[in-house]
């Protein structure tokens, strides 16, 4: 016979497992609609900085450009080349997907939420790891196989160029991002974001991006680094159109090509994320005296900034040789994360 | 080659040069100036859905045959602009008219431009001494319809879109039609498109 409480439990169970995939449910459908406005914002970024207009013509202010995209996309002929390892080259696109969106459930959007009338309250996040930040930086390195199998499936020189440029630029440059998750688990004293962006809490003056003088420079170590692992200009040398063509993805057509924007745009949005929880205060406010806003709110406008910044540099800077961007990794980044940690130790045991 | 020497190189533009490139002020230049392109206005003309360009009066479009005051046609088929013509695309039949059409007795009876092969550098309109032939400011010559690129006497002799009264070098509101597939423009508000705060120069 079962007791009240037994049953009890067996529903509560069984609804902290329903709410968990209701989570994971919206995430995945937030991180499959996110290249619909991204792509729309970085056309139309792209069009008015070059004092264009960027899309106009489908829906107002061509709002309704990234639909069209998709639908063609859909149509286009899926063309596999003759001489290509079949089976890696139908894997490549989902390998460089499956790893940008494993990321999320580690990853915080607030704390928690009381849901009125039932009194529950539901946090914002899949999983609070004690090892997110490691977790991240290993699962997010995964995504570059997609790259690198893309490029040597496909049987063509320039593909297999941009994979080949792909995994010296991702040696080169997880080296120095890994450093700067150090610095900020060295500050905030642990690997757990939701931890991480606890410790920051209080007014802007409190963020990791201000602890001075170390502080900056993780920064900015973490944000060459961050262009450089998602492969955006002025680091996208594996897809270097004016030398390999379109590189790793030279051979991919329709929908199988959608997916490595996808996974781009994807991991473009995880570095967004990764440096607003990591140094600037995640979703806590800037002025504690101001009106209270929800802390999402906070959340979504960093977040929004670094994706605009980000749009902002590539239509900015041109493209790095191949060489200075192994002599900005190794001879400049890591020697100064090296220091930077040293002084970052001191100051940690000293102050 | 000593590379031994190269170790010890000086950094472009000393002291100064080395602060530049720490605290990025050569990226973060390059920035305020995308970022101002990004808050300015964009230059594109919205052609042909909301606007339209109107051509200087300079501007060399399709040929028009004008008439004087009294409604008489000015041309009198002196065959002067197919003389001035470098690609021969003017054909002029001359015949005797008695009625009045034209203010002398010689009028055109066939007057065809084939704007394929006109390449429009106005030496007709120089040549002609009546003023009869100009190059008006229509520009929109596109066309599915093959015939249409030869215009005759009649079509020419209709008052060109934009009266030579208009002064021009202005944008336009506009309209597409797509079932006649032209380009309806609005002369009542004029904009100008290149007063914006940008130095493209």
């Amino acid at each position: 016979m079962f007791e009240l409480a037994d049953i009890t439990t067996f529903i509560v169970s069984i609804s902290v497992f329903l709410i968990l995939f209701v989570k994971v449910y919206v995430v995945a459908a937030v991180l499959f609609s996110l290249p619909i406005p991204l792509t729309w914002i970085e056309r139309k970024v792209a069009g008015h900085i070059q004092v264009r207009l960027g899309p106009f013509t489908v829906g107002p202010h061509g709002i309704l450009q990234p639909i069209a995209d998709t639908l063609k996309s859909f149509s286009k002929e899926d063309v596999i080349p003759e001489k290509a390892d079949r089976l890696i080259f139908i894997l490549a696109p989902l390998i460089a997907l499956v790893p940008a969106c494993m990321v999320f459930v580690a990853i915080p959007f607030g704390e928690s939420v009381t849901i009125p009338y039932i009194n529950y309250e539901l946090t914002l996040y899949i999983a609070d790891m004690n090892v997110a930040l490691l977790y991240i930086l290993a699962i997010s390195g995964l995504g570059i196989y997609g790259i690198i199998f893309g490029g040597w499936a496909s049987n063509s020189k320039y593909a297999v160029l941009g994979g080949l440029r792909s995994a010296a630029q991702m040696i080169s440059y997880e080296v120095a991002l890994s450093f700067a998750a150090i610095g900020v688990v060295m500050l905030s004293n642990s690997l757990s974001l939701v931890e991480i962006v606890k410790s920051q809490a209080g007014g802007f003056w409190n963020w990791n991006l201000f602890y001075l003088p170390v502080g900056p420079v993780w920064f900015i170590i973490f944000i060459i680094a961050g262009i450089a692992e998602i492969n955006r200009i002025p680091f996208d040398l594996p897809e270097d159109e004016g030398t390999l063509g379109a590189g790793f993805s030279v051979e991919y057509s329709g929908m199988k090509f959608a997916f490595f924007p996808l996974a781009e745009y994807i991991a473009m949005t995880t570095v967004s994320i990764l440096a607003v929880l990591m140094f600037l205060g995640g979703w806590n406010t800037p002025f504690p005296g101001a009106p209270v806003v929800p802390p999402i709110f906070w959340f979504g406008i960093k977040v929004l900034a670094f994706i605009y910044f980000f749009m902002w540099t590539r239509f900015t800077f041109p493209r790095y040789r191949y060489d200075q961007l192994m002599t900005i990794g190794w001879k400049i980044l890591i020697p100064i994360c090296l220091v930077n940690l040293l002084v970052t130790g001191f100051m940690r045991i000293l102050l | 080659m000593k590379k031994g020497r190269n170790v010890s190189r000086k950094i472009e533009g000393g002291l100064i040069g080395l602060l530049k490139k720490i605290f990025f002020i050569d990226l973060l230049t390059g920035m305020s100036v995308t970022l101002g392109y990004n808050l300015g206005k964009s230059i594109t003309m919205r052609y042909p859905h909301e606007e339209k360009w109107i051509p200087y009066p300079r501007f060399r479009g399709v040929h028009t045959l004008n008439r004087d005051d009294e409604g008489r046609e000015l041309c009198v088929a002196c065959e002067l602009c197919v003389a001035a013509c470098p690609t021969d695309c003017i054909t002029v039949v001359p015949e005797e008219d008695l009625t009045g059409r034209g203010i002398a007795d010689r009028v055109p009876k066939v007057w065809t431009v084939n704007l394929v092969r006109c390449l429009f550098c106005g030496y007709c309109e120089d040549a002609c001494p009546t003023t009869a032939v100009r190059l008006s400011r229509d520009y929109e010559l596109a066309t599915t319809d093959f015939s249409r690129t030869v215009r005759n006497r009649d079509e020419l002799l209709q008052p060109p879109a934009i009266p030579e009264t208009v002064k021009g070098g202005v944008v336009v509101e506009a309209r597409y039609d797509k079932k006649n597939m032209k380009v309806r423009a609005n002369m009542l508000r004029q904009k100008d498109w290149w007063k914006s705060k940008l130095n493209l120069g």
